[in-house]
């Protein structure tokens, strides 16, 4: 049920279009930034930005309480490229894996069409959002493969799978493809369920419920944790056909969240800005 | 949220979507009566449809012993307690709370979430009996100490949990047949129905990294022949067919005969508020506490008509008609001894006699200077 206060309910009407204090703004540096790891010197005239972020409000189900307070952003572009190096903090790390375990992700949120941004909450119908959604997973993924079984729980002891015979040699016709019949979410080409090759998937979706993973991603992304903080910097062009297009010398906007993997968030539960934060790309 | 007419509570309730019936609803019936836990029905679901990587621990049909089993661990006796405890009046509608209801604001519905561990004990409570079995003891009637085998399936509910707590509107029930699927390419795997099944029949998947639940073998539905898990049963405890609700109940039709018309069966957990699609015909040795609480306020009735089997000859002939063929019964009849199941056409697909000539044998066997076990 969601039961919501007449005044919470014209704040949140309110916050959903309207556009935050903070300003956050990507100087211009000379390097190249389409690499997922990028040279500490960069960031250093990049102004950091605190940005405020509160359990998501509007879509069941929600976090009781806002695990992540805030996100620490510096932004820098190189002309082709704009990167962001995103900290918070977290307690321990999660990559996720076994079975009731989640991941520690941050995202990212531009709106694709020109003009006032829409609803901050993942966008609206014919309102589309492009996000930039940076997972733990999948930059385990990225650097030691997909989990298997025996990486998941190695002391397991499965008999046999179908079509795997360890004494059979060369089966006549009995291709990866047949084998992988027995793993739904592969045949049915869910990007869940294959190995991730990036650390960032490139998503859009208009309104929540709606985000659908784009093929032909382009972003790269690398996190480092230490010592209860994450530090991690996505990688975008700044023109993506179809998808956001940010120029410098025009303001654009932006948006995060954050999910703490170990406090079991995933999906609609996660810490979110409440109004869009005016990204202003330098000229120089 | 929408208000739904829930005929298991005989009122309505609250529901994140409208009431939307499909045209036909995939429904079984057990016999609790003669359910043995062989197990050969788990195994029918597992080399069928979980074999596969992440697939290991899955149990899209398991069986479980009441009252100390429980596979995920304790998962109804964790449901139960996270709704609270909730009064049934006999003859009155339900007016407790149902998992919807009971949800704090932050949720869909009230749930708790199970860990990985709590899967990979499925033959807990396996045979454990309620209550000590002291040397020397021997049955009684009523039983004093008792318990029974619960076979389940994903119960294909009207009113799924599972499809209201995903966020992304991955799960969906068809129209058809009102069978719930989980769409494998829109799943990205939150897991927010496995937290909020209260019959933990969604799971999982690590390997793919998506969740998972039983499919109603609807492949073979669509065909015309029941889910594999009932085709194979050696005790014959099962018949799937399509149900009803109480107002477009069908006489001939067996699940409606069984649901309906007679009482017989009864859904489990019902004030959970799902409107689950499996129903159970009730032990009639187990203790009538428990069972109430599992099966609701109709229990002592079911029972006292199960017992009374033999004054009816079409309620017998139905059972009997139970495993009798792989092939969907639509309607029934029976006429002078016989048992008769129909297709969808109206096809006869197979006739069975009511009751099997019966001999009788001395305990003693003169001939061989030896005595008859009596091991039924």
């Amino acid at each position: 049920m969601f039961r919501i206060s007449t005044s919470l309910a014209v704040l949140l009407a309110l916050c959903s279009s309207t556009v935050s204090a903070s300003e956050i703004k990507a100087t211009k540096v000379s390097a190249d930034l389409s690499k997922p790891a990028v040279d500490e010197s960069v960031w250093k005239n990049a102004k950091e930005e605190t940005i405020s972020l509160m359990a998501q409000p509007m879509a069941l189900p929600r976090p009781k309480t806002t695990t992540t307070q805030s996100v620490r952003v510096q932004a820098v572009h190189d002309g082709q490229w704009i990167a962001f190096r995103l900290k918070w903090h977290a307690d321990a790390k999660a990559e996720a894996g076994k079975i009731g375990q989640f991941s520690d992700a941050v995202a990212m949120q531009f709106p694709v069409k020109e003009g006032p941004p829409p609803p901050v909450f993942m966008g609206a119908k014919d309102s589309p959002v492009h996000i930039f959604h940076w997972r733990a997973q999948y930059q385990k993924d990225h650097e030691k493969g997909k989990p298997g079984m025996r990486d998941l729980y190695p002391n397991m002891n499965p008999d046999m799978y179908p079509m795997e015979f360890s004494d059979a040699g060369h089966v006549e016709g009995l291709t990866e493809e047949k084998r992988e019949v027995y793993s739904p979410g592969k045949v049915s080409g869910n990007p869940q369920s294959y190995e991730k090759s990036s650390a960032v998937d490139e998503i859009v979706a208009e309104g929540f419920g709606s985000s659908s993973v784009i093929q032909n991603r382009m972003a790269v992304g690398f996190g480092n944790w230490k010592n209860g903080e994450w530090s991690v910097v996505i990688s975008r062009p700044l023109k993506r056909e179809n998808g956001s297009t940010l120029e410098p010398g025009k303001n654009g906007y932006v948006a995060f969240a954050v999910w703490q993997g170990a406090k079991q968030e995933v999906g609609s539960r996660k810490s979110v800005t409440m109004s869009w934060v005016p990204l202003q790309v330098n000229a120089q | 949220m929408a208000k739904v007419k829930n005929w298991h509570l005989n009122r309505e309730m609250e529901y994140p979507y409208e009431e939307n019936r499909p045209k036909r609803q995939w429904a079984i019936v057990f016999d609790l009566n003669k359910c043995i836990a062989c197990q050969t029905c788990s195994v029918a679901c597992k080399t069928t449809w979980t074999s596969g990587k992440g697939q290991e621990y899955m149990f899209w049909n398991n069986v479980e012993t009441k009252p100390y089993g429980s596979y995920p661990l304790a998962w109804d006796v964790r449901v139960l307690e996270k709704l609270g405890h909730q009064q049934w009046e006999r003859h009155e509608p339900y007016h407790g709370k149902t998992i919807f209801e009971a949800a704090e604001p932050n949720e869909r519905v009230a749930h708790f979430h199970p860990t990985d561990e709590d899967w990979m004990y499925p033959n807990n409570g396996e045979d454990d009996c309620a209550g000590n079995v002291p040397a020397g003891d021997h049955i009684s009637l009523p039983h004093d100490k008792w318990f029974f085998y619960l076979p389940r399936t994903c119960a294909h509910c009207t009113y799924p949990a599972c499809l209201a707590s995903c966020p992304r509107k991955a799960i969906y029930k068809r129209e058809e047949d009102g069978i719930v699927l989980i769409d494998q390419s829109r799943c990205k795997g939150y897991g927010e129905c496995v937290r909020a099944c209260p019959y933990k029949k969604s799971m999982y998947n690590p390997y793919t990294r998506v969740s998972e639940k039983c499919v109603g073998c609807y492949p073979a539905v669509e065909q015309g022949y029941q889910p594999m898990c009932v085709q194979n049963c050696i005790g014959k405890i099962r018949i799937m067919g399509f149900i009803n609700p109480p107002w477009k109940a069908r006489e001939d039709n067996p699940v409606d005969y069984l649901v309906h018309k007679k009482g017989l069966a009864l859904p489990y957990y019902p004030q959970l508020g799902l409107e689950p699609n499996i129903y159970y015909i009730p032990p009639v040795h187990a203790n009538r506490e428990y069972l109430e609480q599992m099966f609701g306020p109709h229990v002592d009735e079911s029972i006292n008509r199960y017992k009374k089997l033999r004054e009816d000859p079409i309620a017998q002939g139905l059972l009997v008609l139970m495993g009798s063929t792989d092939r969907i019964i639509h309607t029934f009849k029976v006429n002078n001894g016989v048992a008769s199941g129909y297709d969808e056409k109206g096809d006869e697909i197979v006739s069975v006699p009511v009751t099997e000539p019966i001999m009788e044998r001395a305990p003693y066997d003169q001939k061989y200077g030896t005595v008859r076990n009596n091991t039924p």
